[in-house]
C-alpha cells in the first residue's frame, strides 16, 4: 500500500507561505475531516521580507476562492486599487515620454487584433487610448469600480497595491481561523531525510518534530529545504537583467487627502528605474538599479531627486536583489514557492502572481501519493521553467526598445544580453503583431499577448502592415475602436476618484453581490 | 442644494408647505425607499425591489414607480394621486434630527400651501400628521435596515434582470435591481425559516415576491404613455 499524501508542511510565514497555505487548504477543505492537514512552520525571529506591494488581477480570484472578504483586505492591508503601470521616460527619457501597460485587454481582443488597424490609421494616437479606457481612467486618478460594485467584481480590470507587511498577518489570521491551517511558531533545526533524499520530518529548536509527505519551501532567499537541504542550484539571470540592488523608502502624503494614483508609476533613471506605489496612508517608492553602473550614493541622490521635497528627512533602505531562479522547483517531496524559488526585479509585479500560480498548481495537482509525485513534479518543473523564462523575456522587452543614451541602457540593448526566444519574437513582430500566435497558447500565460502589445507599441515599435490584409476585419475593428471611445467617455463620468472609493470601502464596505 | 434647519416655532411660525403631488415638488421619482411596515400597502400597487445606495453601496428596499429616470408613471399633473403614496414621498421636506423635526428650507415644497402652525402657534393638523408619519418612519428605517441585513446574511438577495420591449419599438434594460432569491429561500433550514417567520420577515419576503406581479402592470402603463 502506497502512503497517501495527507500532511502538507509549509516552512516560512511570509506572503508566499500563507498564500500557499490558504490556496491549498481552501482547495482541500473537504478532505480535512478525514485527516488531511496543512501545517505552516514560522520562525518567531525571522522578519518577513514583504516583497511586492504590487499584484496582478489574479489575486482577486485567489482571495475570493480562499473565502477572504475584499472589504477586509482594504481595511486591514492598507490596500488600494491598481489598474496597471505607467512607464515614464523608458523610451527617450524626455519629459513627455510615457506609456501605459493597463490591465484591461484591448476592446474585442478575442475577436479582432486592433494593432494592424491602429497602425494603418497612422499609429499617431496612443495605442492604449485607442483600444482601452484604462489609460484615461489612470490619467484622471479614477477607481476601477463604484461603491455599488460587488466585492471582487470590476468595471475596469484591477489588482491591488497593498502593504506586504500587513498582508501576511492578514492571511495568517484567515488561514488559521477559517481554513484550519495549523500554525507552528518554531525554528527548523534539523531535517530528517530518507535514503532517497525525501524529507521525512523536520525537528524544531523549540522541541518536537513535524512529519509530512509533502514539504513546501517558503523560506525566502534562504531556500532552506530545496536549496540548502537538497542542494538545488540557483540560475542567475544577471546576464539579461542587470539590476542587482534596490533602495526603498516610504513617502508620506503632504496631506491625507492627496490624490492617490490608481496605477504603479515606473520611471526610468540613469541606471535602472523607480517604482512609485500609492497606498492610502503613504507612497512606497524605490529605485532598482545596477550597481555595476551606478554607486549607492549616486542612486540615493537620484531617488531623492525623484521624490522631491517630500524626501526631506527620509532614509532609504538598501536591499540587495539577486535575479534568477532555482534549477529545479520541485525535487523529491520538496517544492519551493516564492523567493525560495527565485526572484526577479519587480518591474511587472510578478512575485505574488507566481506564488499564486504555483500554489494553485500544487493544490490542483496535489499528488495522491509518493508513487505519482515525480510525475506531478516533472510537470510542475516544466510549467515553471516556461513561466520564469517567459517573464524574463517580457521584462527584458521593456529594456531592449529604449533609445536612452546612458551606458546602462546601451548595455541593455546589446544583442548578447537578449534571450534567443525574445530575439526571434522581435524579428517576427516586425511583420506580424503579437496576438493569438503559437507563442501564446499556454494556459495561464502570466503575460498575455495584450501585454506585449501595450509595451511594444507604447515604446514606439512598428510592425509593417499590409492594408489588403486588413480588409476583412476593418469594419469590425472600427466598430471596436468606436465602442472603446464611447466606453471611455461613459466610465470617465461614472467612476469615482481612487482615494474617495478606497475611503468609502473602509467606511461602508463593499456588498457581497 | 439643501438647507436643513430644526423646526422652530419662532422662526417658522408662518411657514407653509405644499402638500399636492407634482413633478415640481419632487414627486417624479422612479424608485423610492420604502419600509417593511408599509410593504402591504406598497405591494398592492408597485413592485418592491432592492437597489444600492449610490453613496454607500448599501442595499435598500424601494418601490418602483417608473421605468425611466425621474419618471413616476402614477403621477398625472393636476390630478390627485390615487394609489398609495410611500412615506418617503409623504414626508415632503421634513427630516428628523434626534427626536426633533427638521425641514429643508430649500425644498421646492416650501413656500405656499398648508401652514405648519395655527394662529395660536400650535402645530397644525398637517404638521401633526407629519409628526405621526415620523413615528412610523423613523423606527421603520432601522427595522428595514436590519431586515435587509438579514436577507444579505442568508444570501437571499439576487440581481434581477428586467428587459422590456414596448410597442413603439423601444427597449429598456433595468439595471442595479435585486429581488429575493426564491430558490435560496426554499432551501433555508427549518430553524432559519421559523426565525424569519417570528420576526415577521417571512411575510415581508412574500410581499416582495408577490409584488413582482406589478412589473408587467408598470410596463403596460409605460407602454400606454409611449403610445400617447
Amino acid at each position: 500500500m502506497v502512503k497517501p499524501v495527507s500532511n502538507v508542511v509549509i516552512v516560512g510565514g511570509g506572503t508566499a507561505g500563507w498564500l500557499t497555505a490558504g490556496v491549498i487548504a481552501a482547495r482541500h477543505q473537504g478532505r480535512m475531516k478525514s485527516g488531511f492537514t496543512v501545517t505552516l512552520i514560522e520562525s518567531p525571529d525571522i522578519k518577513i521580507i514583504g516583497v511586492g506591494e504590487g499584484t496582478w488581477p489574479t489575486l482577486r480570484s485567489t482571495l475570493e476562492k480562499m473565502g477572504v472578504s475584499e472589504t477586509d483586505l482594504f481595511r486591514h492591508c492598507d490596500a488600494a486599487f491598481k489598474q496597471g503601470a505607467r512607464f515614464a521616460r523608458w523610451t527617450t527619457g524626455a519629459d513627455d515620454d510615457g506609456y501605459y501597460h493597463p490591465l484591461m485587454l484591448p476592446q474585442g481582443f478575442h475577436q479582432v487584433n486592433l494593432v494592424p488597424h491602429w497602425l494603418e490609421d497612422g499609429g499617431s494616437r496612443s495605442f492604449c487610448d485607442s483600444v482601452t479606457p484604462q489609460g484615461a481612467l489612470c490619467d484622471d486618478g479614477l477607481a476601477p469600480k463604484t461603491i455599488a460594485t460587488p466585492e471582487y467584481q470590476a468595471m475596469a480590470n484591477y489588482a491591488y497595491h497593498l502593504d506586504a507587511g500587513k498582508f501576511a498577518p492578514f492571511l495568517q489570521k484567515h488561514c488559521t481561523e477559517k481554513l484550519g491551517v495549523r500554525h507552528v511558531l518554531a525554528d527548523v533545526q534539523g531535517v530528517k531525510q530518507a535514503e532517497n533524499g525525501d524529507i521525512e520530518s523536520l525537528s524544531l529548536k523549540q522541541g518536537g518534530e513535524i512529519a509530512g509527505e509533502l514539504f513546501i519551501d517558503c523560506t525566502g532567499f534562504a531556500s532552506l529545504l530545496l536549496g540548502k537541504t537538497l542542494g538545488v542550484g540557483f540560475k542567475s539571470c544577471s546576464d539579461i537583467l542587470f539590476c542587482d540592488t534596490a533602495m526603498a523608502v516610504q513617502v508620506p502624503y503632504p496631506t491625507p487627502d492627496d490624490a492617490m494614483a490608481s496605477h504603479t508609476i515606473s520611471t526610468a533613471h540613469s541606471a535602472g528605474w523607480t517604482w512609485d506605489i500609492g497606498l492610502p496612508t503613504r507612497r512606497g517608492v524605490g529605485y532598482v538599479y545596477s550597481s555595476r553602473h551606478i554607486s549607492d550614493d549616486e542612486a540615493a541622490d537620484e531617488l531623492m531627486r525623484y521624490i522631491g521635497p517630500q524626501a526631506k528627512g527620509l532614509t532609504p533602505r538598501k536591499i540587495p536583489i539577486r535575479g534568477g531562479y532555482r534549477e529545479t522547483f520541485w525535487k523529491n517531496n520538496v517544492v519551493a514557492v516564492g523567493l525560495a524559488s527565485g526572484f526577479l526585479e519587480p518591474l511587472e509585479s510578478s512575485a505574488i502572481v507566481l506564488v499564486e500560480l504555483s500554489a494553485k498548481l500544487i493544490a490542483e495537482q496535489m499528488p495522491a501519493n509518493r508513487e505519482v509525485m515525480d510525475i506531478v513534479a516533472r510537470r510542475f518543473n516544466e510549467v515553471n521553467h516556461y513561466r520564469w523564462g517567459r517573464i524574463i523575456d517580457f521584462l527584458k522587452l521593456h529594456y531592449v526598445l529604449t533609445q536612452r543614451p546612458e551606458k546602462f541602457w546601451r548595455d541593455n540593448t546589446d544583442p548578447a544580453t537578449v534571450p534567443d526566444r525574445l530575439k526571434d519574437l522581435l524579428k517576427l513582430w516586425k511583420y506580424q503583431p503579437p496576438w493569438f500566435l503559437e507563442e501564446f497558447d499556454r494556459l495561464e500565460e502570466v503575460f498575455p499577448a495584450a501585454s506585449y502589445q501595450y509595451v511594444l507599441y507604447g515604446m514606439g515599435f512598428r510592425t509593417a502592415v499590409d492594408g489588403d490584409d486588413n480588409d476583412q476585419t476593418r469594419s469590425l475593428a472600427r466598430q471596436q475602436m468606436q465602442e472603446n471611445a464611447a466606453m471611455t467617455q461613459k466610465m470617465r463620468k461614472q467612476l469615482p476618484k481612487n482615494r474617495d472609493l478606497v475611503r468609502k470601502i473602509q467606511e461602508y464596505g463593499l456588498q457581497p453581490i | 442644494m439643501t438647507n436643513i434647519a430644526l423646526l422652530d416655532i419662532k422662526a417658522h411660525r408662518d411657514l407653509c408647505v405644499e402638500t399636492g403631488v407634482s413633478a415640481r415638488f419632487g414627486d417624479a421619482k422612479r424608485f423610492v425607499p420604502v419600509i417593511v411596515g408599509e410593504f402591504v400597502h406598497v405591494a398592492a400597487h408597485y413592485p418592491i425591489l432592492l437597489s444600492k445606495d449610490a453613496e454607500t453601496g448599501g442595499f435598500f428596499c424601494g418601490a418602483m414607480l417608473g421605468i425611466d429616470e425621474d419618471e413616476n408613471l402614477f403621477l398625472t399633473e393636476g390630478q390627485p394621486f390615487e394609489t398609495y403614496r410611500p412615506l418617503s414621498l409623504q414626508r415632503g421636506p421634513f427630516f428628523t434630527s434626534g427626536s426633533d423635526i427638521a425641514i429643508d428650507l430649500d425644498h421646492p415644497r416650501v413656500g405656499g400651501g398648508q401652514a405648519l402652525f395655527d394662529v395660536e402657534g400650535q402645530p397644525s393638523l398637517y404638521l401633526k400628521s407629519i409628526m405621526n408619519l415620523f413615528r412610523d418612519l423613523k423606527p421603520g428605517l432601522d427595522q428595514t435596515r436590519v431586515f435587509v441585513e438579514t436577507l444579505l446574511s442568508l444570501k437571499l438577495i439576487e440581481p434581477i434582470d428586467i428587459s422590456l420591449a414596448f410597442d413603439d419599438g423601444s427597449r429598456r434594460r433595468l439595471e442595479d435591481l435585486y429581488t429575493v432569491n426564491q430558490e435560496a429561500l426554499n432551501a433555508l433550514p427549518d430553524d432559519k425559516v421559523v426565525e424569519l417567520f417570528r420576526r415577521g420577515y417571512l411575510r415581508a419576503i412574500y410581499l416582495m415576491i408577490a409584488s413582482l406581479k406589478q412589473l408587467p402592470m408598470l410596463a403596460q402603463k409605460k407602454n400606454a404613455r409611449l403610445a400617447r
